[in-house]
């Protein structure tokens, strides 16, 4: 364990602004996971989303010094991994529209292949987890991105509101009608 | 309590958010509604569910991808320095040190000694040429006239004049024609 660890996000930040680049790999390592998870549930593209992840970070790399400490360290991060997750996604739903009927065999989703074979317990957990996945990617944007961040990601809905940046109430009336659409979502799936 | 408002508080409800009087109207809503009190279980069920979801991680490679993006980077920004500097200055700098220098040089010969400046001249008389000059005796002082006594002075009268018979004045010695043979 390093020094890094005894630091906050705010405290490792005001560092790497000041030129100390340990800041950001710690930085980095504290995120990265946590913000993949993120991406991931969003946009169901492996592939796709570990290269949001890395837009994220370069842009804190590259734009670090426009952080200011007026909001928590991990607001600023989640809103620019966000605002590249809704991106990518309008860009694919644009690219759908437009090349569906020239898509070949190569051109499936990427999914990470399964490296043990899976016992009855396992195959039944992964069962469960693309059929909440599933439930997910069918809400729409506004719900989709709250609802990860509340019982997900475990955010406060003061964080979240900041986030998305909509008023507390909207989100929390939005995570609500999320849960509900959810809930009927994989009572269906059952 | 109808059906949507109930909904509308389902959240709360569970993360214990509602004020003591919202949660009796809720319990009591679920006492009359058992369909009311399976939702509840299944908003619980979906909550936990995605809790328990595995988090996902990035690959092996991501740290060497990123790394590699970073040289990158700091390479293209090097490059740019680089081309936008001459002798270790940028346009900024070297426009800022050329005013400089020529604001100290125009400074400089403003407050240059007189004493330097004439040195360069060759006089054109010596001391001693100019006391040999003959000594020329003053001239008498006249005293000024002014517009009234020159006036009274003149033996002409200005305002004496007659409209009626305009002066005639004779040019012919003074114009000569092309081709005139006159004396």
């Amino acid at each position: 364990m390093t020094d890094e660890f005894s630091y906050s996000d705010e405290e490792l930040i005001a560092r790497f602004q000041d030129g100390n680049e340990q800041a950001y790999v710690e930085l980095v390592n504290r995120y990265r996971n946590r913000l993949m998870t993120f991406v991931y549930r969003f946009v169901n593209d492996m592939e796709k989303a570990e290269d949001i992840v890395q837009d994220t970070l370069m842009k804190l790399y590259t734009h670090g010094h426009y952080y200011r400490n007026i909001a928590k360290f991990s607001t600023w991060i989640y809103t620019i991994a966000g605002n590249f997750a809704k991106t990518e996604l309008r860009r694919k739903k644009r690219h759908k529209v437009t090349n569906l009927s020239q898509m070949g065999f190569d051109d499936r989703e990427y999914q990470l292949p399964s490296v043990e074979p899976e016992t009855g317990e396992t195959a039944q957990g992964h069962f469960a987890e693309k059929k909440i996945q599933m439930a997910i990617q069918e809400l729409p944007l506004h719900f989709r991105t709250v609802v990860i961040l509340r019982d997900i990601q475990e955010l406060s809905y003061e964080e979240i509101s900041k986030i998305v940046d909509v008023p507390l109430g909207t989100v929390k009336s939005r995570i609500n009608r999320a849960r509900l659409q959810l809930q009927q979502s994989l009572k269906e799936f059952k | 309590m109808d059906r949507y408002q109930f909904e509308d508080l389902i959240s709360d409800y569970i993360e214990n958010n509602l004020s003591m009087s919202q949660r009796k109207q809720v319990e009591a809503y679920l006492e009359e509604n058992p369909e009311a009190k399976h939702q509840i279980k299944s908003v619980k069920q979906a909550m936990a569910s995605m809790k328990s979801m595995p988090g996902i991680s990035t690959s092996a490679e991501f740290m060497n991808n990123l790394n590699r993006r970073i040289t990158s980077e700091k390479e293209a920004k090097s490059v740019v320095k680089s081309t936008r500097s001459f002798a270790g200055y940028t346009p900024l700098m070297a426009s800022l040190s050329a005013v400089v220098v020529i604001a100290v040089v125009m400074l400089g010969l403003e407050f240059m000694p007189e004493s330097s400046n004439q040195a360069t001249f060759t006089p054109a008389m010596t001391e001693q040429q100019i006391n040999d000059l003959p000594v020329l005796p003053p001239k008498p002082v006249l005293p000024l006239k002014t517009n009234d006594s020159m006036l009274a002075e003149s033996e002409e009268d200005s305002t004496n004049y007659d409209e009626d018979t305009p002066v005639k004045r004779n040019f012919d010695d003074k114009i000569q024609l092309v081709g005139d043979k006159r004396p």
